[in-house]
């Protein structure tokens, strides 16, 4: 890699404010502005996981808790990504029918629903998955949906007077014109589904980065807590990146644009 | 040439009979239409509903984890005559109001001159807001209770933190992802910067703007349950925690749909004020 000015500017985009934000915070815990009894020093967060990452503990709790997110994230997708279409444009009735219970079912509170969850499925390995699922199925749904709505009439207009059937609007037209909202769904719901491992987790588990979150907030371990909260925004980003680098290659029809 | 003669004939010769006869034939159909559709609309619903009240009696349900819709409409009625329903309803109301209207009020403004005014500020600074709108809200709970105690501002910090970053990184990304032919259109045009302010850059993130206030409603409701499962006397999320402490079960799903019920009056409103706003924006028909 060359190391010109160009590339510094954009390693300055990328991380200076959250570098920025990381000093100012270091410098606040440590001048005493920032209570130390609540608000752990980035020092800190960084020995705590080092700690974890020597015993071996880190990977324990992680490569559980990335299995969980995955199976409730999957199921997700594989439900709402056809639902989606389906709902967008394909069916109209189907949507109108479908589209009030979903919106209904939608604001089902995931919190809420955690006392049912646990009343069906116990506190095993599935209540747990069911729960992320929950989570990650609305995101997706509702910019599948989006994405179809807003296709550009005038190519769906332009390809019908031109004779394409509807297998071929749906390769051509709708999926690559839709598939920007389809990427950001998934990349919200896989956020989401790495978001609600805290509170999946709470329902009796004894393994998972949520478990260490909770494990440390009832021990009021503070360090402990900050150095969990850390790995899951880590893997979260970490998701995101990918989603993004995915979204790049395969969304490549799109003019970047300059204001 | 005949046929072109008599249409032309018919159209000057009495405007008012071709255009009064269509109209009496189809206004009842449209209107049988209309009911139909409205009533379509329910078909899902009530399916649903029918399906929840016959499961425990059908045997797919476990009729004490699931009871049948009667008797959880049995406790809500209860509930509501005696009154209850209101103070938790409303409390909820109020602290999810409060929390989100300080959301936007900071959120929307701010990302609009940020995205706006200040493109390479916001690019710098976009990594980091991205990052703190990934930190879990569930995980700062202890931080906002020693902050702020266990009182309502707790809850109200809760509830503004988990709305902002939604609102704020949609409404950034909205601007942000303005159609460039349009903005240079109305460039090369010779607009002024407030004219492409006003009539392309706030039209062309209003549904971004829609979706982060959608979003950030929903994220509002989600923490509203979780604030008030940790420490409330009154609110929906005090109503199922208490309930499902006391293993009341038909209340535990009387509070899960009153949220949902909530819920959807909100997104209605939303719903109502972007159809409101967005009526520049034509339907899509696929078939």
């Amino acid at each position: 890699m060359k190391f010109n000015s160009e590339t510094l500017a954009d390693l300055f985009y990328r991380g200076g404010s959250i570098v920025l934000f990381i000093l100012l915070w270091q410098l606040g815990c440590s001048s005493g502005f920032l209570p130390m009894t609540f608000v752990a020093s980035p020092l800190s967060i960084v020995e705590t996981l080092w700690q974890y990452l020597k015993d071996g503990s880190l990977y324990k709790h992680a490569s559980v808790s990335v299995l969980r997110a995955f199976y409730g994230f999957i199921l997700a997708a594989l439900v709402a990504v056809p639902l989606g279409f389906m709902l967008g444009g394909w069916f109209k009735n189907f949507e109108r029918v479908f589209n009030p219970l979903l919106v209904f079912l939608g604001q089902f509170n995931p919190f809420a629903l955690f006392s049912v969850f646990l009343l069906l499925f116990g506190i095993g390995e599935f209540s747990k998955v069911a729960m992320i699922f929950w989570v990650a199925i609305w995101p997706i749904l509702l910019n599948a949906t989006l994405g179809v709505k807003s296709v550009e009439p005038n190519l769906i207009k332009l390809a019908r007077s031109m004779g394409m059937g509807k297998i071929g609007l749906l390769l051509k037209i709708v999926i690559p014109s839709s598939s920007a909202f389809l990427f950001s769904g998934l990349r919200m719901a896989a956020g989401t589904a790495f978001f609600m491992l805290i509170p999946a987790e709470m329902m009796g588990a004894s393994r998972g980065l949520g478990w260490l979150i909770i494990n440390a907030q009832i021990n009021y371990q503070i360090p402990k807590l900050y150095a969990g909260t850390t790995i899951i925004v880590l893997f979260g980003l970490l998701i995101d990146k990918l989603f993004r680098i995915f979204e790049k290659g395969l969304v490549n029809w799109k003019e970047a644009q300059v204001i | 040439m005949r046929e072109i003669e008599l249409t032309g004939e018919s159209f000057g010769a009495d405007p008012n009979r071709s255009l009064t006869l269509p109209k009496a034939n189809k206004l009842p159909a449209k209107e049988i239409k209309g009911f139909r559709d409205r009533i379509m609309s329910w078909y899902g619903i009530i399916a649903f509903l029918l399906l929840w009240q016959m499961a425990p009696y059908l045997g797919l349900a476990d009729g004490r984890f699931i009871p049948p819709l009667s008797t959880v409409l049995a406790d809500a009625f209860k509930l509501v005559a005696n009154g209850q329903i209101f103070i938790h309803a409303a409390t909820s109301c109020q602290r999810v109001l409060l929390g989100l209207l300080a959301a936007i009020v900071v959120a929307i403004p701010s990302a609009v001159v940020l995205a706006g005014w200040f493109p390479r500020f916001t690019k710098f600074m976009s990594p980091l807001l991205a990052l703190l709108g990934n930190i879990n809200p569930f995980a700062l709970f202890p931080l906002f209770i020693l902050l702020f105690g266990v009182g309502e501002l707790a809850k109200f910090a809760i509830i503004f933190w988990s709305s902002l970053f939604p609102i704020l990184n949609t409404t950034i990304g909205g601007v942000q992802n303005i159609d460039p032919i349009l903005l240079k259109t109305a460039r090369s045009m010779g607009a002024s910067k407030g004219v492409i302010f006003q009539k392309v850059v706030l039209p062309g993130a209003l549904p971004s703007i829609f979706t982060g206030l959608r979003m950030g409603a929903t994220t509002a409701f989600l923490f509203l349950i979780a604030a008030e499962m940790l420490s409330a006397s009154a609110g929906m999320g005090w109503l199922i925690h208490n309930s499902s402490m006391n293993n009341y079960i038909p209340r535990i799903y009387v509070g899960v749909v009153g949220i949902a019920l909530l819920g959807m009056l909100m997104s209605l409103l939303l719903n109502k004020l972007e159809n409101f706003f967005l009526d520049f924006k034509e339907e899509v028909k696929l078939d």
